[in-house]
């Protein structure tokens, strides 16, 4: 299975990362290499409704529904690109729907 | 020697790393040293780590120094809060020496991922020192710093520790708390350690090791006690997975494994032959896995709350994908992309379902191993010693191949450690231990014993 410059410039639409035109044949050329590495696993024939495997614990706990704040160091503010009246500024919304 | 002396001649080793030219620190200053000693100083006596000098690979938070993460997409932001094994050091006196550079959110085999530059091995400068927690373990090797905190998603201490002659120590998942470890693959993610000796990373282990509520994957057990290294290993069987001796394993490699089971042998353990038949699934099922869960985590640069913004004349998503565009390096780009694209509408079911169901194979090997009777594995730490600098850049599945003995053990979530076994062509070589479930004291105990009849620094002839 191939991945084209297409998918790969889609996929990183999907990953809002900006690809410039002049970097897609050899990020094309990785991906595949990858993608090529990886579909290895077909060896092991169809997976069937596999359970995820789960490294940790087989219950998380759970724990009392408190609000319990971090005691922070510094405020939002002081770590954030822009801060004004409580809220962290960006720009305008555009065209979300949009991929 | 007073905290504060120590802090001093911290401070002079870590001067003399930087002008090496290791590159294995992004972080420290004589003032932050001598506040951790001032705070040491007021704490009341005792403390396992007292007056011990620690460095922390840079993808740890702390509230005094800037956390990295070897990102330029995190350039400038410190940290509101401290992560829990900070805490759990400094509570035992421990003084944070600096933050360590690492593969960029530790992605990487080779600490060459680093926007601040590749850390060069301590014992041969134009070679790696391994990967992700480079930095952490060139500062052990350089004897400037006796132990140091990295963290694994595919075997980033064990590998670094193997390529420069320490010992690194992962432990069970759920057995650390990864609050405040900046996130990369959750369901592999665990703070690890390396140390000079066994006891020097136990010491540090079992001060960070335990419960926390603000890790909902830690597990509640009795604290993790230091067992003496027994005199003997009979009635000890340790099984040598024959998958992890292949026929073109590297001789130095090879020679210094035997040698290390000759010693086991000698002291009295059973040795048998064992199969991990799907190990060999293992980096292709983690390099499903791991992407796919760092394209979810790495989903929160954006530019909008902390760390770097580009500047754009656009809207929101265009500050996206330039603040991402320009923020990450190379192999985050190509991990974001291989995990998006694994998960994507289409492919879900060919790559992500099929390496969930070897990776259930994979751990049920190792379990099947140690239902036999086997109380420990062993098998080499890598596939060859440290390789030059720029030798696999230009291919990342060879890259990724460095971790084709490691990343199984994180996949099962166990825990393991690599140990310095001997030297091929003066480049060290290491061997790995594998134990059950939580069985890290035991691993530990037998291993220090191991250590006592290896040489490290002689050569291994094949």
């Amino acid at each position: 299975m191939s991945v084209s410059a297409k998918e790969v410039a889609h996929v990183a639409a999907l990953a809002e990362l900006a690809v410039s035109e002049a970097e897609l044949p050899a990020l094309t050329a990785q991906l595949n290499r990858i993608v090529g590495f990886v579909a290895q696993l077909a060896e092991l024939g169809e997976p069937g409704a596999a359970e995820p495997y789960v490294a940790g614990p087989e219950a998380a706990r759970l724990r009392a529904d408190e609000v319990r704040p971090a005691a922070l160091a510094r405020p939002p503010a002081a770590i954030a690109p822009e801060f004004v009246d409580g809220f962290f500024v960006v720009p305008k919304l555009g065209g979300m729907e949009q991929p | 020697m007073s905290a504060a002396e120590v802090a001093r001649a911290t401070c002079a080793r870590l001067a003399v790393a930087d002008s090496r030219g290791l590159n294995a620190t992004l972080a420290w200053s004589d003032a932050a040293l001598l506040a951790e000693a001032a705070r040491v100083d007021a704490l009341p006596p005792g403390g396992a780590l007292r007056e011990v000098p620690i460095a922390l690979k840079d993808n740890i938070v702390t509230t005094e120094q800037p956390t990295t993460c070897g990102s330029r997409i995190l350039e400038g932001y410190v940290s509101p809060f401290n992560a829990t094994v900070v805490e759990r050091l400094r509570a035992a006196g421990a003084l944070i020496a600096c933050k360590a550079n690492l593969d960029e959110f530790a992605m990487g085999s080779s600490t060459e991922h680093s926007a601040y530059g590749r850390v060069r091995h301590p014992l041969a400068l134009d070679r790696v020192p391994g990967g992700s927690s480079g930095g952490s373990a060139a500062l052990v090797a350089a004897d400037v710093v006796p132990a140091a905190i990295g963290s694994e998603t595919g075997g980033s201490v064990r590998q670094p520790a193997s390529f420069c002659g320490v010992v690194g120590v992962k432990p069970s998942y759920g057995r650390v708390s990864r609050y405040g470890l900046v996130a990369f693959g959750s369901s592999l993610d665990c703070v690890s350690v390396l140390g000079k000796t066994v006891a020097e990373a136990e010491r540090v282990l079992a001060v960070i090791a335990g419960l926390d509520p603000r890790d909902a994957t830690t597990v509640d057990l009795p604290p993790l006690v230091p067992e003496p290294a027994p005199l003997s290993l009979a009635g000890v069987t340790i099984g040598l997975p024959r998958e992890y001796f292949p026929a073109d394993l590297h001789p130095g490699v090879r020679a210094a494994c035997d040698l290390a089971v000759a010693r086991l042998r000698d002291l009295g353990a059973r040795i048998v032959e064992v199969s991990l038949p799907h190990s060999k699934y293992a980096v292709p099922t983690y390099y499903i896995i791991a992407p796919a869960e760092a394209a979810a985590n790495l989903a929160r640069y954006d530019g909008a709350r902390y760390g770097a913004r580009a500047t754009v004349d656009g809207d929101v998503r265009a500050l996206y994908r330039a603040t991402r565009g320009q923020g990450f390096g190379p192999e985050v780009r190509r991990r974001i992309l291989v995990g998006t694209y694994v998960l994507s509408a289409g492919y879900y079911d060919a790559y992500y379902g099929r390496a969930q169901a070897a990776r259930s194979r994979i751990a049920d090997d190792f379990r099947r191993a140690f239902a036999s009777g086997v109380d420990l594995l062993f098998t080499p730490t890598t596939p060859t010693p440290a390789f030059k600098a720029g030798e696999k850049t230009g291919d990342p599945v060879a890259m990724y191949l460095a971790d084709i003995f490691v990343c199984p053990v994180n996949l099962a979530g166990l825990p393991a450690l690599s140990l310095p076994l001997a030297r091929s062509e003066g480049l060290p070589v290491g061997g790995q231990l594998i134990a059950r479930h939580f069985e890290e004291a035991r691993m530990l105990a037998l291993a220090a014993t191991l250590e006592r009849h290896l040489d490290p620094a002689a050569e291994a002839r094949p």
